[in-house]
């Protein structure tokens, strides 16, 4: 038996074992009392500077961590197929975060790309997968991916987008629909590749898969440690079988673990302290309990339902520092935009939550989330590639310069948060053919360039070494 | 002492004191105050607070539900009352069945579009997640509720959302449950397509839309649905 299958095994035996606790005690008692009186107890609370969404305050991180790295310990995970806690020992997190591997190389042969734990202000490139599960129509899935991965410079991970239908016929989430696509959406993404000249570029998961069933359709066609299944865990420091499913899937196909658990402001962790605080607790635990090679986890604020409010950005830099300054975790930060394409809206959002995330010490990010991934076909590969330039040409800033940007930026978009444009679709915007921009998107974006550039933002480290619409 | 009452059965909302709002309720009942006055003026105005706490960033989930948990037990305590005053809080706001449709799991959006509508006036029974069409049909029978509310997430579960509706049509149920579509990738023009009685793009939204449907008095099912929609900017 490996390592791994051990410690999956004594994770699943605990979800039978452990502490009875029910959702609903869990998400309305255990999870807001235990959290507030860990941000009381290290002095945590109120500490949210909305005015500086950019925390540059390394002891401020450090006490989160501490804090985090507790409250870990003292709460665990609730499984809430059997309702009982996973808890874990300390030697057990411990081993996670001497022995956990600091890098880790995906994809194959030319298209292998390789992922470390980055600190803050680390001048390392982070990596960045491409796009989130945004549903795009069916005719349309091979030539968009083509493009999103059609700069090596800019998008190292393929990740999605979503399918809308298999064959024609609609998905159902949990039926033989949803397994069939799941194999689907894997020679569709190969086709795309090889199109675009990059057949071992890395994959993660199946996109469009929303149970089980979906990932477990396509993971006999991504299997090897190149490709990475993907395990999301319900809000707030929850797990299910539905999530071990998908690690004993990476196990049989010798699969990378990415898993991840959300924090929500507003939610059951309450404010933007509490939502950091759990959010480094969920990093710590889902590394442990389910064995991640990397985690995906991130702070979002349901009043806006996204996370480039000044809330929300704020707890990202200090929870991401948090764990950045004190391990060598790997973790994927997600940037949630709702502007959506061909919109300056999404422009400033990505710009100043992918400048948050790599100055605070993400290793990769998953993106683009236009529109806030809600309408169909609202995808276009112009999003992902201005992601890429943007959380690569911002490593080695400080956190002060990019502090400073963001409350310059910040004002451009904020009162717009809460009724963002939905933009175009693709085929309104951009030229799946000439695999270019509309005249109306390429100048949007040569305007917010510049003008972002005008500010500080040092985009010309990627621009001058890539063929971008000029 | 009418007014301390009242005070003090607010406050037992606003603490999500379920043991203290139910004890306040009965020394309502035992001080004379109507049922109808209690729940408005006492409970309800706890609630009141809850919600602009919560829409100010000021209080959270949890207490959203634990709240509406409260004014639960109270509707529960003085619901015998009320139906004497020939006054149900019910009939006047609504009853309502929501529940994630089939195959998801997610649960926030749903949860906190209940707990909004429990501090608005709303009798909720959140029948949880992963619920099969029929399942709403069947609790919305068995409560006597005239909202069913479905919420997804996946684009993948919202076939399912046509599915209560066309549940609903061929069980010859249509015009008896107002219907109410919401989550992440639900559009106005899926609520449309569907036939649904409403949407709203947020849980506030949700609300509002609900009160809008009850206060319309019309027959479900036979009008333009209220749409609160994404701006199209």
């Amino acid at each position: 038996m490996s390592l791994r299958t051990e410690k999956i095994l004594r994770s699943l035996d605990r979800a039978y074992t452990g502490p009875v606790c029910s959702v609903k005690d869990w998400d309305t008692r255990v999870i807001p009392n235990t959290i507030m009186a860990k941000l009381k107890q290290y002095g945590l609370e109120k500490t949210c500077d909305t005015e500086n969404p950019i925390n540059c305050d390394d002891e401020l991180a450090d006490q989160f961590y501490k804090a985090g790295y507790e409250l870990a310990l003292e709460i665990g995970m609730l499984n809430v197929d059997t309702e009982r806690i996973i808890k874990i020992e300390e030697d057990e997190l411990l081993d996670t975060l001497r022995h956990k591997p600091a890098e880790i190389t995906l994809g194959s042969g030319a298209d292998s790309v390789v992922l470390k734990a980055r600190k803050p202000e680390d001048p390392a490139f982070p990596l960045l997968a491409a796009s989130l599960g945004i549903v795009v129509s069916e005719e349309l899935y091979v030539p968009i991916v083509e493009g999103i991965v059609k700069y090596r410079e800019l998008v190292d991970v393929l990740h999605g987008p979503s399918i809308a239908t298999v064959y024609g016929r609609q998905i159902r989430s949990g039926t033989p629909y949803e397994t069939l696509m799941g194999r689907y959406e894997i020679e569709l993404r190969r086709e795309a590749l090889w199109r675009a000249g990059r057949p071992g570029m890395a994959n993660t998961g199946v996109a469009g898969a929303v149970t089980q069933y979906g990932h477990l359709g396509g993971a006999a066609s991504i299997s090897g440690p190149g490709n990475v299944t993907m395990a999301l865990c319900p809000v707030e420091l929850k797990t299910n079988f539905s999530v071990f499913h998908r690690i004993m899937m990476a196990i049989n196909y010798d699969m990378r673990i990415r898993a991840g658990g959300f924090s929500y402001i507003g939610g059951y962790a309450g404010p933007p302290e509490g939502a950091a605080l759990a959010n480094v607790a969920v990093d710590l635990l889902i590394a442990t309990i389910l064995d991640s090679d990397y985690t995906s986890s991130y702070v979002y604020d349901i009043h806006l339902l996204g996370n480039c409010g000044r809330k929300a950005l704020w707890a990202n830099s200090v929870a991401i520092q948090a764990v950045s300054r004190n391990t060598r975790l790997i973790r994927n930060k997600i940037v949630n935009e709702t502007g959506g394409p061909c919109t300056d809206m999404f422009m400033y959002e990505a710009a100043v939550g992918l400048m948050n995330h790599c100055v605070s010490g993400a290793s990769k990010t998953t993106q683009p989330r236009s529109a806030g991934g809600k309408f169909t076909d609202y995808l276009t590969p112009m999003e992902c590639w201005w992601c890429g330039e943007v959380f690569k040409s911002c490593a080695g800033m400080t956190r002060q310069q990019a502090n400073e940007i963001a409350k310059q930026v910040l004002p451009k978009y904020e009162e717009q948060l809460k009724n963002p444009p939905k933009g175009k679709s693709v085929q309104e915007c951009f030229d799946l053919k000439e695999m270019r921009p509309s005249p109306e998107y390429q100048k949007l974006y040569l305007d917010v360039r510049k003008e972002l550039m005008g500010l500080g933002m040092p985009l010309d480290k990627i621009y001058n070494n890539v063929a971008l619409p000029r | 002492m009418k007014e301390k009452i009242l005070e003090s059965l607010r406050d037992a909302i606003v603490d999500c004191d379920v043991d203290q709002a139910v004890k306040v309720a009965r020394q309502a009942l035992a001080a004379g105050i109507p049922a109808l006055e209690a729940i408005q003026q006492g409970a309800g105005k706890g609630l009141d607070v809850i919600g602009a706490r919560f829409s100010a960033g000021e209080a959270y989930l949890p207490e959203l539900i634990l709240a509406g948990d409260a004014m639960k037990a109270v509707l529960d305590e003085l619901g015998k009352a009320l139906a004497e005053e020939n006054r149900g809080l019910s009939a006047a706001l609504g009853k309502v069945v929501i529940g994630t449709v089939s195959g998801d799991i997610h649960d926030i959006g749903k949860n906190i579009v209940a707990a909004l509508l429990a501090v608005s006036g709303f009798e909720v029974y959140d029948i949880g997640i992963d619920v099969e069409p029929k399942a709403f049909v069947k609790k919305a029978e068995e409560l006597g509720a005239n909202i069913i509310g479905a919420s997804t997430l996946l684009t993948t579960s919202m076939p399912y959302q046509q599915d209560v509706v066309q549940y609903l049509a061929d069980s010859g149920l249509r015009s008896k449950y107002y219907y109410v579509v919401g989550g992440g990738p639900v559009t106005a023009g899926w609520a449309r397509k569907i036939k649904a009685d409403g949407h709203g793009y947020t849980a506030a939204d949700a609300v509002e839309v609900c009160k809008r449907l009850v206060k319309s008095g019309q027959t479900p099912g036979t009008f333009e649905p209220v749409i609160i929609e994404y701006h199209q900017g």
